[in-house]
């Protein structure tokens, strides 16, 4: 059990520091994109460090200090469900894919949470675009983990790598090649980044839910952002690209489905957000119908 | 004194003492002893019960035998409908108005005990009529339209029902569910050996036909939902948490009596459709869709009300979607999430009860930031909402999570995806009710509201608990749930549940969450001292604002997806029903002008015209 427990400890610290680079490598790669030269890997984490040595920070109340908090604590419950490789393992064969999809999206509601309890009307309206594109997502998301589960018989993430370790990649798979496509798609908006970048849309609503934070709940927002990008990319290499044995291969994965997001982000614009639900709910529904369907057969 | 016998008397003549007496306080402490007697006993009886015992009652009533039994099925339900009905005095003590309310609302709880309990069709039938006639009552008295469309409908399930009971009664020669389930057995032996029984296909699929008329009325299935939303918000809020967590539920039972009795007869005639059952694939995916369109329903709502109206007909689809599934999982899920909705569900009432009984609004409109006004109703509204949102560890999410591994394991894809995308919207309007009532600026009427009265906070506190100890603990029901059918369907201790394909440990995901929040927190009181400040002190882009300019959100909150969905929206089962009513009241109509004229001599023609064809018939 304290083997297990200074295990999590090391991870949780390992993914922060990495999904600070993560970050940095969007911002990098975002900026050489259009030619410009970018701030460097590390300088996510310097923003935060900075924030959370701001002398102040203002306050709306307990809700709007309990929200960021909420949120950093569910990113971290979710990580610790993931079966990252061989070695950690960490609480994985205490939850399977539904209840780890399920922690994914519970971070969400901390931050909903600190959003509404400010006044401002564009936390409002980030919280409404947020979650229409939850429920937008939703319905091709359910479908793509359905077609994974259906193929292999079994809700268990550890049995999922497993069977990947022997029988090659779920994308060898032809629905289940389908299915990573439409998880793709929703991988965007899981992420936040453009097409589906509709709940932050700085240039719009300034960072929607985040507008009014700053200082010390800003920099736990931006924790929570790299925990929870460590997990995601995690989650999908997870699921579609074999797990890994090691760390370094799973960050060469994660890396790799990093830069498909990021290059998905900078070639596209932002939808609205009925234009999101219309796209989400016709062409990925009916690949994720399609791929459910396949893998049933 | 039998304990049956005391479980089904004491609400109603406790209802009865206080309607007769009448007196504040008075009526209100017999109502919440008369609601109490059947929790006490139900807690009582626990023990035997899970050890497989059973509790009999036979009372002879004319050329009748009424019957009830209370095993580990009924006494499933009957603890559903006791601890709703418990909570629901104790919410009642705080917002009835006068001893009508006391009397029908136990009446109906009696009703609903009955039911729950019946061995046979004749005492199912009555109690079946007095819960419906009490509940219509009990609308009634706040709105006549919405009360009687409840009527019309309840009055169709009804008669679906008698017919059928009368097709059944005709064949069998018997009301006991026993024994119709073993002629039944029998009769579909017959039907896979080729044989012709005693229920030919079209009789089967009739009497199917009228039980899920029947049980889906009750149920607030799709498309027979639309008395739901309307009597659900136009009643006692308290009451409702009963009426929509408990009287919904009797729908439930209903299709789970049908397959205890017809199951297999119906698996014969009906045969499968993509190796699926087909009657049990019908019922999924009217579950499926009750889910889908009740949540987007909900979510477009601007009365507080409406919104869990619909919300609470969704929730009941998840449970008949998990019947559906017709896997053995696939029950225990729809049992575990048909106790987790009333828990959440009957939770969310009371918080809409303590809500409208201090501010008296309806609309969203007219909250806002209340969450400084009520904290502890705030709290209870916050279980809840995690709960219904399907957030681990609650009791919402380990029910919804064997309904996800139930629907997905026996290969029913997109009746999964039902769940997912019902998931999403019921996420999407619990934080709507969260943002417009507890958050944001607080209109200036509402500076004196307070915080709920006891009674009602204690309602709250018991199902609050609740859903934190069936969410941490799973294991307590699923435990229970094995014992119905005798082997273990779920296994895991206490805190963890194991479908064999998958696996939850709530407990560790509870010390998980805790654990990340204590990280959070340290961190978080490392950083700065805070400095509060108002709630309308915000960035505005360098545009100030003045307190007297409302910036919350509360009206169309969800517009965009209104305009995404125009298409669909038009089209409305409501509408077609009232053009339907309208028809028939338009032939009533010419009718009375053409026929019933209140002229005595075309009512001396007509009496002629009768004999004359009698004559020529040869009478």
């Amino acid at each position: 059990m304290m083997n297990m427990i200074i295990q999590a400890v090391l991870i949780l610290i390992y993914a922060t520091f990495m999904g600070f680079i993560f970050m940095g490598i969007e911002r990098k790669t975002m900026a050489r994109i259009q030619r410009r030269i970018g701030p460097p890997l590390y300088q996510p984490l310097l923003d935060t460090l900075k924030l959370l040595g701001k002398r102040e920070s203002i306050t709306h109340g307990f809700i709007y200090d309990f929200g960021p908090i909420f949120a950093l604590g569910a990113s971290i419950l979710a990580l610790m469900f993931l079966p990252l490789t061989q070695n950690f393992q960490l609480f994985s064969s205490s939850g399977d894919l539904i209840v780890v999809a399920y922690l994914l999206e519970v971070p969400m509601l901390g931050i909903m949470l600190g959003a509404m309890s400010s006044g401002n009307p564009y936390s409002g309206v980030g919280v409404q675009r947020g979650l229409l594109t939850m429920v937008a997502m939703q319905l091709p998301y359910g479908l793509a983990l359905i077609a994974l589960v259906e193929h292999y018989g079994t809700f268990s993430l550890q049995e999922i790598v497993k069977a990947q370790q022997i029988a090659g990649w779920s994308i060898l798979v032809p629905a289940l090649l389908l299915a990573m496509i439409v998880f793709d798609i929703v991988f965007q908006a899981l992420l936040g980044l453009e097409p589906f970048d509709i709940t932050t849309a700085p240039a719009e609503i300034s960072m929607g839910p985040m507008v009014e934070y700053g200082g010390k709940q800003a920099a736990l927002l931006f924790t929570q952002h790299a925990v929870q990008l460590f997990a995601e990319t995690a989650f999908f290499v997870i699921l579609f690209l074999g797990g890994a044995n090691n760390l370094l291969e799973l960050l060469i994965k994660q890396i790799a489905v990093l830069f498909i997001a990021i290059f998905i982000a900078s070639i596209y614009p932002r939808f609205t957000i009925d234009q999101a639900a219309k796209f989400l709910w016709k062409w990925p529904t009916i690949m994720g119908i399609i791929a459910a369907l396949l893998a049933v057969l | 004194m039998n304990e049956i016998a005391i479980m089904l008397l004491a609400p109603i003549i406790a209802g009865v003492l206080a309607w007769l007496l009448d007196i504040k306080r008075v009526r209100e402490i017999v109502g919440v002893i008369g609601a109490a007697v059947p929790l006490i006993y139900i807690v009582q009886t626990y023990q035997s019960v899970f050890n497989g015992g059973t509790i009999n009652l036979d009372v002879p009533v004319g050329g009748f035998t009424l019957s009830f039994a209370l095993y580990n099925l009924t006494w499933f339900f009957a603890a559903i409908a006791a601890l709703l009905g418990f909570t629901m005095a104790l919410g009642m003590a705080s917002t009835s108005k006068d001893g009508y309310e006391w009397l029908f609302a136990l009446m109906s709880m009696t009703g609903v005990l009955g039911v729950f309990m019946a061995r046979e069709f004749v005492s199912f039938f009555l109690f079946w009529e007095l819960m419906t006639f009490a509940s219509f009552m009990m609308v009634l008295k706040y709105n006549r339209s919405a009360s009687l469309k409840y009527f019309i409908l309840s009055v169709i399930g009804a008669y679906a029902m008698l017919i059928a009971i009368g097709i059944l009664y005709a064949k069998t020669g018997s009301f006991e569910f026993s024994t119709i389930q073993q002629f039944m057995y029998q009769d579909a032996t017959k039907t896979a050996l080729g044989v012709k029984g005693a229920f030919g296909k079209s009789e089967t699929i009739l009497l199917y036909l009228l039980f899920l008329t029947a049980f889906g009325v009750k149920a607030g299935a799709f498309p027979l939902h639309v008395w739901a939303p309307d009597a659900y918000s136009e009643t006692n809020q308290s009451y409702t948490s009963f009426f929509s967590g408990v009287l919904s539920k009797a729908g439930v039972y209903g299709f789970v009596l049908l397959y205890s009795m017809m199951g297999i007869k119906l698996f014969y005639t009906l045969g499968t459709f993509g190796g699926h059952s087909l009657f049990a694939y019908t019922i999924a995916w009217i579950g499926a869709l009750t889910v889908v369109i009740a949540s987007f329903l909900a979510v477009l709502q601007e009365d507080i009300r409406k919104l869990f109206a619909y919300s609470s007909v969704g929730q009941v689809g998840y449970v008949l979607l998990g019947i559906g599934v017709g896997t053995q999982l696939g029950f225990e899920g729809a049992l575990f999430h048909a106790l987790s909705h009333a828990i959440f569900k009957g939770l969310f009432w009371l918080v809409v009860a303590a809500l409208i009984l201090q501010t008296g609004k309806t609309e969203f409109k007219d909250f806002g930031g209340l969450a400084k006004k009520m904290p502890i109703t705030f709290a209870f509204g916050l279980i809840a909402v995690l709960s219904l949102a399907g957030i681990p560890p609650l009791a919402g999410f380990a029910s919804k999570w064997i309904l996800y591994e139930a629907a997905i394991s026996a290969k029913m894809p997109l009746v999964a995806g039902a769940i997912f995308l019902g998931s999403g919207l019921a996420f999407a309007y619990v934080v709507r009710f969260l943002y417009a009532v507890w958050f944001g600026q607080m209109p200036s009427d509402l500076r004196n509201v307070k915080e709920a009265p006891l009674p009602l906070l204690l309602g709250m506190a018991l199902l609050g608990m609740l859903n934190l100890v069936f969410g941490i603990a799973p294991g307590l029901v699923t435990k229970f749930l094995n014992t119905i059918f005798g082997h273990e369907v779920i296994t895991g201790d206490i805190y963890t549940i194991n479908t064999g394909v998958g696996n939850y440990n709530a407990l560790m995901v509870a010390i998980c969450l805790v654990a990340g929040i204590v990280i959070a927190g340290v961190l978080f009181l490392y950083g700065a001292k805070t400095r509060k400040v108002e709630v309308n002190d915000t960035y505005q882009s360098g545009n100030p604002v003045t307190q007297d300019f409302n910036l919350s959100i509360r009206v169309h909150f969800y517009k965009p997806l209104e305009e995404a969905l125009s298409f669909w929206l038009r089209i409305s089962f409501d509408k077609l029903y009232t053009i339907i009513a309208k028809w028939v009241e338009d032939f009533a109509e010419v009718l009375k002008n053409a026929v019933y004229n209140g002229n005595v001599q075309s009512y001396a023609w007509y009496l002629g015209i009768i004999l004359l064809i009698l004559a020529l018939w040869g009478w």
